[in-house]
């Protein structure tokens, strides 16, 4: 018999990655920290500018207490973390926390919008490539995927910009908004839902708009993979003895589909859409530039670029953050998915 | 009545709306490199420079004939001749986007601020004390006498007293004035510019409205029937010039204000009937060599470099675009001597002439040069790619490299670790730009780094000559005192100069300006001095 866990058992088991996930990313801190250490570059000078004086430089260094040891370094950086404080930007000279406010809704807007569509027409086209295995429609999608999965994004990004918003002018092109168009008061930092409250649904269409060409291109990839996994696994759970036997009830193709095979077949999906997320948010960058998206991707690559050390170390961090929780998510909507997992979970 | 009010109002605004949505906006799309900070005590880099312009007012104002001249300061003058001592009066009447009236507090406030704060531009000033005289004079202090303090000032940007003190963060680095009001400022402005800002996401994105009040007016004088000031500016800050070059032909960008163009783009914009291109200020293109390392240590070896080097094949394509002929200063400035041994030609016989003069002479095979650019900035790499081949004819190999930024420039940290030759681009952005491209750049007080990566401050006569333009208060003579050091400081071939580059502006031909010409980073890129033609807007979109 199938025993659901008790809310204590799924409480301890949740604690207990997020207390392993703490472990890892007070690793992963460490070894960020001495990495930016050692590239080469001077960041009081990055800060302060090609003018300033080297007086000026000094005091910065001092400052920032790039003077003293890499431990030393490391305990400053480790007692502003603990009062919530990631320290300032040498590159923006504000606070990284405030930075990471500005920059990262913009890029979560947008690989949400991203994932959404993938989801929505990866396992839409793997069901129905793998519930019509060997069909016409089963070619082409395979073929598409191949395709989507060897083109890079920013090559999709280009080309999508250059044929719809360019040549079509179907689309619009660089932007979370016309570059005329005065932004909403920022609320959440996600340009529909700003501007929905603000009461401007214009800007929340037009946000949308701005949308629809950088989420297609980051979602092509994951359409692709996710439809070919999807695909897979409905061609394997077709081939079943329960599925055979509700064939052989006569049960209806959709309720079959959708009631007995669905579920189980999108579980190995749902675990790569997870690290999809993930993935999209350290490898956004590109498309990002291609299409000026004021995000936390693009903010990375200035950081590293102008050798940023506090910016560096916080966007590793919430890089490592989100593969953590957006793990975890996935584990639990997997023992919502799958009995077998929470029986295991269950029984310790 | 009751009844048709609402219809009548419904009709008026719909009529309204209708009129708005036919008119051209008055809004100009500016694309500035990242504007860091907005607060003008850390403002450094060029870019941050042309939002200042834009948002607040210097001291004293780049001239078109070089030097300065009024603007928020009327008048100064060395108190008794010490030129430790200044006092400058204050314009009357000049009003804060507040609404408050400028005093001598306010400057003495942002003197103070600037100087305790030690970023951004301050450090050619030296320690300077502020005194109020009274409510429109202030006096300066220096800690030790300049003839060009006056000049610096047009980098000196006064803010609001009164409204910086109620943001200050505490606790801050400052004491009493906690951080001095650096976060607020950093997204908020308290100036006198022509100008508001109405937002700004650093890095990412401008916002400002004109100021009618400001105290220049908006005279019409000068300007076009159909020329009127621009409303709203919005600065965006990309980096990508084919993104930029889209963005310009569909007309979603109005003006481009740091011209990275490659030759290709500006050939595009060029043949395109409805931009315009315009040069206001030159980059000096500098190939720094490092005296303190082998071979470059050698003042034949850089001699030979000099005459190797194929001035023409490189300048050749980019000629239309102004690029040509420059030196120690740029050629439009006054006081430019065209100098020597800075040959504008190839010569191969002279070039083999000074190598057998070399201490290298007997082991050219044996050496390499190495050459550094920035990586990913090609007109660089190609420089030394012509260098490479020109030194190949002789015998001699040279490595072209382009790290990055941070690894590029932190070589040039000490004379050890900088590589032979540096290639680097020198814009008119410090005050006064005549001590920029000199005192700065040879004078063991100078700005060392990258700006002295030749490492060279053995000759005490040019020395004595650059310390000497700094403490002359006569302009006439000090810049007798320019022109004698450029063919000395030349004389040791401590750079080589491929030629000037003129910055580019890209804009749409609605847009006019600017109505003056200054040689210098900002004065060119403060809207003031740019209009915007409604007419021709609405025709051409």
């Amino acid at each position: 018999m199938v025993s659901r866990p008790t809310g204590e058992t799924m409480l301890t088991f949740i604690a207990k990655r997020l207390f392993q996930a703490l472990f890892v990313l007070f690793g992963l801190s460490i070894l960020i920290f001495f990495i930016a250490r050692v590239m080469p570059g001077d960041p009081a000078r990055a800060a302060l500018g090609h003018l300033a004086t080297s007086e000026q430089v000094e005091r910065l260094r001092e400052e920032m207490h790039l003077n003293d040891s890499f431990p030393v370094q490391y305990y400053y950086w480790l007692r502003g973390l603990i009062r919530g404080d990631l320290g300032r930007s040498s590159y923006t000279r504000r606070p990284v926390t405030a930075d990471l406010v500005q920059h990262l809704p913009a890029t979560f807007e947008l690989i949400l919008f991203a994932t959404l569509i993938s989801a929505v027409v990866g396992q839409l086209t793997g069901v129905l490539a793998g519930f019509f295995r060997n069909s016409w429609f089963d070619g082409l999608s395979r073929l598409i995927s191949y395709l989507g999965i060897a083109t890079p994004s920013f090559v999709i990004a280009i080309l999508l910009l250059f044929i719809f918003s360019q040549v079509l002018r179907l689309a619009p092109g660089v932007g979370r908004l016309p570059l005329m168009m005065i932004p909403p008061a920022r609320i959440t930092g996600f340009m529909t839902i700003d501007g929905l409250l603000a009461g401007r649904p214009d800007v929340a269409l037009t946000a949308l708009k701005h949308m629809a060409l950088p989420a297609v291109s980051l979602a092509v990839i994951h359409i692709a993979q996710e439809g070919r996994i999807t695909r897979t696994s409905i061609v394997e759970n077709m081939q079943k003895d329960y599925i055979t036997l509700h064939r052989v009830h006569g049960i209806r193709t959709h309720r079959l589909l959708f009631k007995y095979l669905l579920k189980p077949s999108i579980i190995p999906t749902v675990t790569v859409m997870g690290l999809d997320f993930a993935f999209l948010m350290s490898n956004a960058f590109l498309v990002e530039m291609v299409y000026m998206w004021p995000g936390f991707s693009r903010y990375a690559v200035t950081a590293m670029l102008n050798k940023d050390l506090n910016a560096i170390v916080a966007v590793v961090l919430v890089i490592g953050l989100t593969f953590a929780l957006v793990n975890l998510l996935v584990d639990i909507v997997i023992m919502g998915l799958d009995p077998t997992v929470r029986l295991r979970r269950g029984g310790g | 009545m009751k009844t048709k009010l609402p219809v009548l109002t419904l009709l008026f605004l719909f009529a309204a709306g209708l009129m708005a949505w036919g008119a051209a906006d008055n809004v100009v799309v500016i694309n500035g490199y990242p504007v860091i900070t907005a607060d003008p005590a850390t403002a450094s880099d060029w870019y941050d420079t042309e939002a200042m312009y834009n948002l607040y007012s210097p001291l004293v104002y780049p001239a078109p004939e070089g030097g300065v001249r009024a603007h928020l300061a009327t008048s100064w003058e060395p108190v008794d001749g010490n030129l430790a001592h200044w006092r400058f009066v204050l314009r009357e009447g000049v009003k804060f986007h507040s609404g408050y009236e400028m005093t001598s507090e306010d400057v003495a406030f942002s003197m103070t601020r600037f100087i305790t704060m030690g970023r951004g531009n301050s450090g050619p000033l030296g320690k300077v004390t502020a005194q109020i005289v009274n409510q429109s004079t202030v006096d300066f202090l220096l800690d030790k006498p300049s003839a060009i303090f006056p000049d610096t000032l047009a980098l000196f940007f006064v803010v609001e007293k009164n409204l910086v003190l109620a943001n200050i963060k505490t606790p801050g680095n400052y004491g009493e004035f906690g951080d001095y009001g650096e976060d607020w400022l950093a997204t908020h402005d308290a100036g006198t510019g022509p100008y508001m800002m109405t937002s700004h996401l650093p890095g990412q994105r401008l916002d400002a409205v004109r100021f009618v009040d400001y105290f220049e007016g908006w005279s019409d004088e000068g300007w076009g029937p159909d020329e009127v000031p621009i409303e709203r500016l919005v600065f965006i800050m990309e980096t990508d010039y084919t993104t930029l070059l889209t963005l310009l032909k569909s007309g979603d960008l109005d003006l481009e204000i740091n011209g990275g163009w490659t030759l290709p783009q500006l050939q595009q914009i060029q043949a395109d009937p409805t931009l315009d291109l315009v040069a206001v200020w030159s980059q000096n293109v500098t190939v720094w060599m490092n005296s303190q390392a082998a071979p470059t240590d050698d003042e034949h070896f850089r001699k030979a470099l000099l005459y190797a080097f194929d001035y023409e094949s490189i300048v050749g394509p980019w000629e239309a675009f102004g690029n040509g002929e420059t030196g120690i200063l740029v050629p439009n400035m006054p006081g430019y001597v065209a100098i020597e041994p800075q040959p504008r030609a190839q010569n191969l016989e002279r070039a083999r002439q000074e190598l057998a003069l070399s201490k290298y002479a007997d082991r050219l095979s044996e050496i390499t040069a190495v050459y550094h650019f920035c990586g990913g900035l090609d007109f660089e790499e190609d420089i030394g790619l012509q260098l490479q081949a020109d030194m190949a004819k002789l015998g001699v190999n040279v490595e072209v490299a382009g790290p990055p930024w941070p690894e590029y420039s932190a070589s040039c940290s000490a004379p050890e670790t900088t590589p032979n030759m540096t290639i680097f681009l020198f814009a008119p952005q410090a005050a006064p730009a005549h001590d920029y491209y000199t005192y700065s750049m040879f004078a063991p007080g100078g700005l060392g780094w990258i700006f002295e990566a030749h490492w060279y401050f053995e000759d005490d006569e040019i020395i004595r000559l650059l310390e000497a333009t700094r403490a002359e208060p006569d302009p006439v003579v000090r810049l007798a005192l320019y022109e004698q050091v450029q063919p000395l400081i030349a004389e040791h071939a401590l750079a080589f100069y491929p030629y000037q580059k003129p910055t580019l502006f890209a804009h749409q031909a609605y847009i006019a300006g600017p109505r003056e010409s200054i040689a210098f980073v900002g004065p060119s890129e403060n809207m003031h001095n740019w209009r915007i033609n409604l007419v021709l807007k609405d025709q051409l979109r």
